[in-house]
């Protein structure tokens, strides 16, 4: 039986007590003020919301609590701490793509993500990583180029 | 209501025998409603659900394995890790399960039809028993699926030797996180100029994956030139099996698709 949700958020101890069904998603904003974590569709189309489950992308709304419990979660909130986000960071801002900046946290998590696995990927392949994270502003191609100046400049970051 | 977190399968099944609590495998599915008051049995953490194991006879994927696991894993059969592969985007890929795809009864499960046309078996279990079954026996009809109340679906059983010449399609309305309009995956074995093995299967086209191993049987055993020969009554066959039921898409257009897959099938098999 699950009472309390206990689990490592950007680090650090995190309990839950609100219930195993609520949504990681919301867990986050309301109750653990992470507003990095976006909410847009509350259906998994979006990527708005995503977060790193125990090193894997997830959208967070797609989460229940129990399944979160004992896991490490990170949002964007930790990952500004690292010289990856910095990295990534610059390139953003430096081709222009944040717009709105409501896919942004989403966007470079999953850029994370995939230079994890993928070091050097080609545009094809940085599109398959980011095919879960709508974005209504920048036509993809300022993100992708971004993503792909941030594994070159960040050479052995990877 | 209370929700579980197993760590054993015995533990899993005391609790789905108890009643209540609902199977929770990646949650893709469940948590769009996220009924916040929902009880779930959480299964990620039951090791007899999460392994991908070859015996004998079967490649064993453990019900509670991923898209990402699947696809990932050279102990699949490679139709498998391309449909795997083709499912939804990454953020999905990483939670949603092939027993949760199984066991929301969809005929759009893009796993479904990969698992129909190599003739899969699924392991079954309650505290009561264990009952191996084809796959074709799970799904009774739309969302009826023969699974008991305290049942869990533990493993896919995959015949070792799923022939490596495939053809798996998935139709959508655009390429990334598309829910299928028409799937088709299509299994050939051709051994010295002959049609050792074929199967096909449709899937978002009826209630249930469509597989009819009678029409497929036009083909087997025949020679390449034969089989050439039996192509139009196989499709014309095949054309009047195919009934879609009505959707979003009008039935003809995805008529229209399956036998155009089903062409293109046998065209790459060199038939
Ligand atoms: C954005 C998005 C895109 C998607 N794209 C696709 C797609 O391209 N193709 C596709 O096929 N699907 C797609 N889906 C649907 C979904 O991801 C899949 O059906 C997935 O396989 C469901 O698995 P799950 O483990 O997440 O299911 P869950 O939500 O955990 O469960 C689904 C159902 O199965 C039951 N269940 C789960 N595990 C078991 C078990 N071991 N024994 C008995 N019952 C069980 C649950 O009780 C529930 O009724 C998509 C979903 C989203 C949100
Ligand atoms: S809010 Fe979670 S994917 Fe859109
Ligand atoms: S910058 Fe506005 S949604 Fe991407």
């Amino acid at each position: 039986m699950i009472r309390e949700v206990v689990f490592n958020l950007n680090g650090e101890t995190a309990v839950w007590n609100g219930g195993p069904a609520a949504r990681l998603l919301d867990a986050l904003r309301d109750g653990f003020r992470n507003t990095g974590v976006k909410c847009g569709c509350r259906e998994g189309e979006c990527g708005a919301c995503a977060v790193i489950l125990d090193g894997m992308l997830v959208n967070s709304c797609m989460v229940a609590m129990g399944r979160a419990g004992g896991s490490e979660v990170m949002t964007i909130e930790g990952y500004k701490k690292t010289e990856r986000f910095a990295a990534l960071d610059k390139s953003f801002a430096s081709v222009s793509a944040v717009q709105c900046g409501f896919c942004t946290p989403g966007m470079v998590l999953a850029a994370e993500c995939l230079l994890r696995e993928n070091p050097r990927p080609d545009e094809g392949e940085i599109r398959a990583g980011i095919s879960g994270n709508l974005c209504r502003c920048t036509g993809y191609n300022a993100i992708v180029k971004a993503i792909s100046s941030a594994a070159k400049d960040g050479e052995g970051l990877w | 209501m209370v929700s579980y977190l197993p760590v054993s399968l015995n533990e899993a099944l005391e609790y789905r025998g108890a009643g209540g609590a609902i199977p929770y495998g990646g949650g893709t599915d469940l948590m769009i409603k996220g009924d916040k008051d929902a009880a779930y049995i959480f299964l990620h953490k039951v090791p007899e659900m999460r392994g991908i194991i070859e015996d004998d006879k079967y490649i064993r994927i453990g019900a509670c394995c991923t898209f990402t696991e699947v696809a990932g894993n050279p102990l699949c059969p490679a139709i498998l890790r391309e449909a795997a592969l083709q499912i939804a985007a990454p953020a999905i890929r990483n939670l949603g399960t092939i027993g949760g795809n199984i066991g929301n009864g969809s005929p759009k499960a893009d796993s479904a039809p990969v698992f129909f046309a190599a003739g899969a078996k699924l392991r079954l279990m309650s505290l009561r028993a264990e009952r191996i079954i084809p796959i074709k026996e799970f799904y009774l009809g739309r969302n009826k699926l023969s699974l008991e109340p305290d049942e869990l679906i533990v493993e896919v059983l995959m015949p070792k030797h799923v022939s490596s010449r495939y053809y798996y399609r998935k139709v959508g309305a655009r390429e990334a996180l598309a829910i299928s309009r028409v799937s088709f995956a299509g299994l050939m074995d051709i051994k010295e100029g002959r049609v050792m093995h074929c199967a096909v299967s449709f899937g978002a086209v009826s209630d249930v994956i469509i597989r009819r191993d009678d029409i497929d049987a036009m083909l087997t055993g025949k020679t390449v030139s034969e089989a050439k020969a039996v192509k139009q009554a196989y499709l014309n066959a095949y054309n009047t099996a195919i009934t879609p039921i009505r959707g979003r898409v009008s039935e003809k257009y995805r008529k229209a698709v399956c036998m155009n897959l089903l062409g293109d099938f046998l065209a790459a098999m060199g038939i």
